[in-house]
């Protein structure tokens, strides 16, 4: 097999540890790509990312569930704690950063963890507030880490009447600012009535609608 | 919207509904069950803390709720926290204005270790059931069934450990995640113990909730493995002490799990309320013929919809539910979100009068 041929092998089989959540895997070949040579980032956008791409599908297909979920981002993150220390610096490129919490007055965080999960495995630089975030908080975090979009996440029907107090002073500050919205009592209708920008039911499409959600308020003269 | 708007006297109580849906005899209108809890603080100008700490206070505002609107839900105590603070954790009462109900602050297993150390608490002192048990005092004095919602063994075992951990448990050391909802099982079959043998089998209800054993969180397939042995395991040892029956919120996207759910003994029948997720008419397919159904008017219609959108839904609700075999009730398909205007529980209560009447 040539060096090509073996690249493409362990990028294909990165992946495929992710979907089956074989931390073992991962780990073997995230240490045998940097023996064979093969460039860091790519392991990561080119064989972990990819895997927890089609991981997202399997979420939205229910073929795979919130455990599933869980144990494929830790066969993630276990690689990534390989890869990451010989990433060199002048070649780290972060495509976005995202604030990230669950609303006040809510402690549920395991739909704001997945989505998180989908953000760092897109390479995305996450800031995560974990649960019950009081409300200025967002602002705060965005102000100090300049992130490109605040996500905010609820599960109860009252929590997620805070949200729109979250939006409000964020957008006041600076419209350029992207606001994403997801969770179970929520629709798209709602999030855009609440003034934010995107709206991502749950973990499997959130990239997506955050990155189309980019363009619209990007795109904006 | 019919242009009149009296409503028809009922010819029932809602004791003699429920005692009449239970034992299988006609009932004058279908029944409605709202699941009102803070907004039963809030209708009575009451803090969500008070209401969820205070028995007798919540016993109040629960009662002149149901005055109000003449629901026919019985009424209970506490939130659905339990197994956090009885186990050992922590839970916080709801002090923010976004807070909906207690919610678990510390759980009470951190690692692998603690799963070990782990012990069933004595009933009769732990965490919120000393109170509980208070409220089951004042709803027998008063002559109502005592009721205690304790939750189904796997939301038990998720306020015990956390759901991420629990979860990841089933999968990579399915004996911890098996340990865990013994004890629970063990905890819920001991709290039904505690209450039949201080008001008897006739004068209790036992109510569980099942919202970590959805589809949103787990597969069906591990729905099966996981929480359903330890599901009917409990029901079976609560039916086995002379309960009548059980009242079940099958809470979020279930319809994979349903096949399933008809392998649970709910007593009969049982009550079996569902999330807007599952179609009330899917719900009578799979349950109707051993459960009285109670269905799902969405709880972010009732929060941010108009009373017509309510009373829309609460209509389709009734007329797919009306002719349950085992009956049928018009419910939220959860919490009714405390802060819902009060017009949109009374969009129910029209709806029922407009078409639940069975003759």
């Amino acid at each position: 097999m040539d060096s090509v041929e073996t690249e493409k092998e362990i990028l294909r089989g990165l992946g495929d540890a992710v979907i089956a959540y074989d931390e073992e895997k991962t780990v073997e070949l995230a240490k045998m790509a940097l023996e064979k040579g093969i460039d860091p980032s790519d392991a990561i956008l080119k064989g972990l990312a990819v895997g927890m791409e089609e991981v997202g599908r399997l979420y939205e297909k229910q073929e795979y569930f919130v455990p599933e979920l869980l144990l494929c981002a830790d066969a993630m993150n276990a690689a990534l704690d390989v890869l990451k220390p010989h990433i060199k610096l002048e070649t780290q490129s972060k495509p976005f950063s995202v604030v990230i919490g669950t609303v006040e007055g809510d402690i549920h965080e395991i739909g704001k963890n997945l989505v998180r999960i989908m953000y760092e495995a897109a390479g995305w630089t996450v800031y995560d507030l974990g649960a019950d975030v009081k409300i200025p908080r967002f602002l705060e975090e965005q102000k100090r880490t300049g992130a490109d979009v605040v996500a905010i996440s609820s599960l109860m029907t009252m929590s997620m009447l805070a949200i729109p107090e979250v939006i409000k002073p964020i957008k006041a500050y600076d419209p350029g600012i992207t606001v994403m919205v997801g969770g179970a009592p929520l629709t798209r209708e709602m999030a855009m009535a609440y003034g934010a920008d995107g709206f991502a039911l749950n973990c499997g499409t959130a990239v997506k609608e955050t990155l189309e959600a980019l363009g619209r308020v990007k795109g904006r003269p | 919207m019919t242009e009149d708007w009296s409503l028809r006297p009922d010819r029932m109580t809602p004791t003699e509904r429920m005692k009449a849906l239970l034992s299988g005899k006609p009932v004058d209108r279908v029944g409605l069950y709202p699941f009102a809890r803070g907004f039963c603080a809030i209708n009575t100008g009451m803090s969500p803390e008070t209401f969820y700490e205070d028995p007798a206070a919540s016993l109040d505002a629960q009662l002149w709720t149901q005055k109000m609107y003449g629901h026919d839900e019985p009424l209970k105590f506490g939130g659905a926290c339990y197994g956090a603070w009885e186990f050992g954790g922590e839970i916080r009462m709801p002090t923010s204005e976004w807070q909906q109900a207690p919610s678990v602050a510390r759980h009470p297993v951190q690692s692998e270790a603690d799963v070990e150390r782990l012990e069933l608490p004595d009933v009769t002192k732990a965490g919120t059931i000393p109170r509980t048990m208070e409220f089951g005092k004042l709803q027998h004095a008063t002559g109502l069934v005592c009721t205690v919602a304790m939750g189904s063994p796997f939301m038990i075992a998720g306020n015990i450990c956390g759901v991420e951990k629990l979860t990841r448990w089933m999968l990579k050391k399915p004996a911890l995640a098996h340990r865990v909802l013994r004890l629970a099982t063990d905890f819920g079959v001991a709290v039904a113990k505690y209450w039949v043998d201080t008001f008897g089998p006739e004068n209790v209800e036992i109510r569980d909730s099942a919202p970590t054993d959805s589809n949103q969180v787990i597969s069906p397939k591990h729905f099966r493995d996981f929480p359903l042995p330890y599901l009917i395991a409990l029901h079976e040892k609560v039916l086995a002490m002379g309960v009548k029956y059980i009242y079940t919120h099958i809470c979020g996207e279930q319809n994979l799990n349903l096949p399933f759910w008809h392998e649970v003994p709910f007593g009969d029948p049982g009550i079996a309320s569902f999330g807007h997720e599952v179609d009330v008419a899917k719900a009578i397919e799979m349950l109707g013929d051993k459960c009285i159904v109670v269905g799902n008017v969405e709880p972010r219609i009732l929060q941010t919809g108009s009373p017509q959108e309510v009373y829309q839904r609460s209509r389709e609700c009734i007329e797919k539910g009306k002719h349950a075999p085992r009956g049928f009730i018009l419910g939220t398909g959860c919490e009714l979100p405390p802060r819902s205007p009060a017009a949109n529980l009374f969009a129910m209560k029209k709806a029922i009068n407009d078409f639940g009447w069975y003759e």
